[in-house]
């Protein structure tokens, strides 16, 4: 196994899709990610999500997948935060987008990233709408239909 | 428009867009300039968020199909297939080949009528108004054959977790056949009217060259890094839906221009009728949907005599899918490339999240990359060959 190496061996597990996973400490997230890149081949930066948990005291997990040219599979790289972790895109550029993408929707802070700021929302948006704290759909649209339906004109 | 002076040069900051009839949809770029030369572009995205990944939380997993349509709509029923794949191996649930071949059939016809629907654009875009004409033509024989399967033109949802929705009557095939001849002859004469065109060719080769290196670091994918001359397609690497036992070739750039995207996705379209023939020709007999009955219900006849039947289909309409608590993700090859749904599952009849892996995303933030150092008059050109749809950028 090519991961043995890099990871303890009650750290990597098998879900249903069949890609290999990998848990990794917050603070070691940068440190392993680099080394899952140029030592392992996983060079190809492919996604990064977030899943709130919400019960986990660590709330939000972090979900990196990755691709590797040469054997043709993915890897994912899983982690665990409140709200704080640290960012990719100095040495991933790809992920720039993705990292403000979680930022908006979640409201994780990236420490480092060049330019943390809302992407799908309006910067004067409150709230992070992806928590699953947040209700869905209360928010009532401002047209010109629905003002007198919500009492705004 | 603000200007500001820094040196001698004079920086003019316009935005283009979002309602911009190239941007395709509602993508906003800031462009700084000095003259004519694009100096600093950001594209500003967003204009389309409708907050579908929230709304999957609130769904069954089976009302999630419609969401998938409405993300990347010019490619409706390869979202479907993405979809339902990454549910099919959350439950393990074995799908019948009739289904199989048939879902490659839809989904590559689909990436015919999203290329189709490239060609023509990138050409009006340019200022070729014929093409578009043309290509219109024969993308709605495509949707035509989408509302005699489905209903639906666009919107179809009928690649389902399971199987597809119902079983496709051999008439149809046989009027899929029929096109699927006479397309190869419809591509050459969209050759003959851009390929070979000198206008088209000054406009596009050596615009936007997006190196190698550049691609892969920006996490660009599909047509867009195949032109930049790495053969890297879902379908060849890792295969899903028999692809490995088709015959098919992956077409790369030599460059990474606009031109060489461009010739990527014609190729991609001839590979695609090769799929389709080779699908038709083997197409097998049986059931459209899996047996396994904790993901399709039973069929009616079976409710008067089994008292099982009769809870599956009871707790299959009130509670819909449960997959097992797990978490899954398949990588299939959209027109645009690499697409994905990342679906969590909590064992409920809801998902707890879905993620779209959207291609054009990846691929928009490599926009900055190849149009900076180029020609206000070419940004046009970069925007087309990279192809974005916005529905599944802003999700």
């Amino acid at each position: 196994m090519v991961l043995d190496g890099v990871f303890a061996a009650d750290a990597i597990s098998l879900p249903a899709d069949g890609i290999t996973t990998v848990s990794v400490p917050l603070a070691e997230l940068s440190n392993k990610i680099s080394r899952v890149r140029d030592d392992l081949g996983y060079s190809r930066f492919v996604d990064l999500t977030a899943v709130d948990r919400l019960r986990r005291q660590d709330r939000f997990e972090l979900v990196y997948l990755f691709y590797s040219l040469d054997r043709h599979e993915w890897l994912r790289v899983k982690s665990w935060t409140d709200g704080e972790a640290p960012s990719i895109t100095p040495s991933v550029p790809a992920a720039n987008w993705y990292e403000r993408e979680l930022f908006d929707l979640f409201g994780i802070q990236f420490h480092g990233h060049p330019g943390l700021a809302r992407i799908m929302l309006p910067d004067t948006w409150q709230g992070h709408p992806l928590r699953r704290t947040e209700p869905l759909g209360s928010e009532p649209v401002d047209f010109t239909v629905t003002r007198k339906v919500y009492g705004h004109d | 428009m603000a200007t500001t002076e820094t040196d001698r040069r004079e920086l003019l900051t316009v935005n283009m867009g979002p309602q911009h009839p190239s941007t395709h949809g509602v993508l906003r770029l800031e462009l700084t300039l000095d003259g004519e030369v694009v100096v600093h572009c950001r594209p500003v995205i967003g204009y389309l968020h409708t907050g579908i990944e929230k709304t999957f939380e609130a769904k069954t997993y089976v009302q999630g199909v419609v969401l998938t349509d409405r993300m990347d709509y010019l490619n409706p029923l390869g979202n479907n297939l993405a979809y339902a794949l990454s549910i099919e191996k959350l439950m393990d649930c074995p799908i019948p080949p009739r289904a199989v071949v048939l879902r490659v059939i839809l989904a590559e016809l689909t990436r015919l009528a999203s290329h189709l629907m490239f060609v023509g654009s990138m050409a009006i875009d340019l200022g070729a108004t014929s093409p578009f004409l043309y290509c219109w033509r024969e993308r709605e024989k495509i949707m035509d054959f989408f509302e005699g399967i489905s209903g639906q033109r666009m919107m179809t949802s009928f690649i389902r977790p399971g199987g597809v929705a119902q079983n496709v009557e051999p008439a149809m095939l046989d009027r899929i056949s029929e096109f699927i001849e006479v397309m190869p002859g419809y591509i050459d004469a969209y050759e003959e009217l851009l390929t070979g065109n000198p206008i088209f060719r000054e406009r596009t080769e050596g615009i936007g060259l997006l190196p190698t290196d550049d691609a892969l670091a920006l996490g660009v994918t599909g047509p867009a890094l195949r032109g930049s001359g790495v053969a890297l397609d879902i379908r060849k690497s890792n295969p899903y839906c028999g692809y490995e036992t088709y015959q098919f070739e992956v077409p790369t750039g030599r460059v990474g221009d606009c031109f060489d995207r461009y010739l990527v996705r014609v190729a991609e379209m001839r590979e695609s009728v090769k799929i389709c023939r080779q699908a038709l020709d083997r197409m097998p007999d049986g059931p459209v949907h899996t047996e396994d009955r904790k993901v399709m219900p039973p069929p009616k006849e079976e409710l008067a005599k089994s008292m099982e039947a009769v809870i599956h289909h009871f707790k299959l309409w009130t509670e819909g899918i449960r997959p097992p608590v797990g978490e899954a993700y398949v990588g299939v090859e959209s027109p645009r490339g690499e697409l994905g749904f990342y679906v969590v599952s909590d064992g409920s009849g809801r998902p707890i999240r879905v993620h779209e892996r959207a291609p054009s995303f990846a691929n928009l933030q490599a926009l900055p990359k190849i149009i900076e150092g180029g020609l206000v008059a070419d940004v046009v050109a970069c925007i087309a060959s990279m192809d974005p749809i916005m529905g599944e950028v802003d999700r």
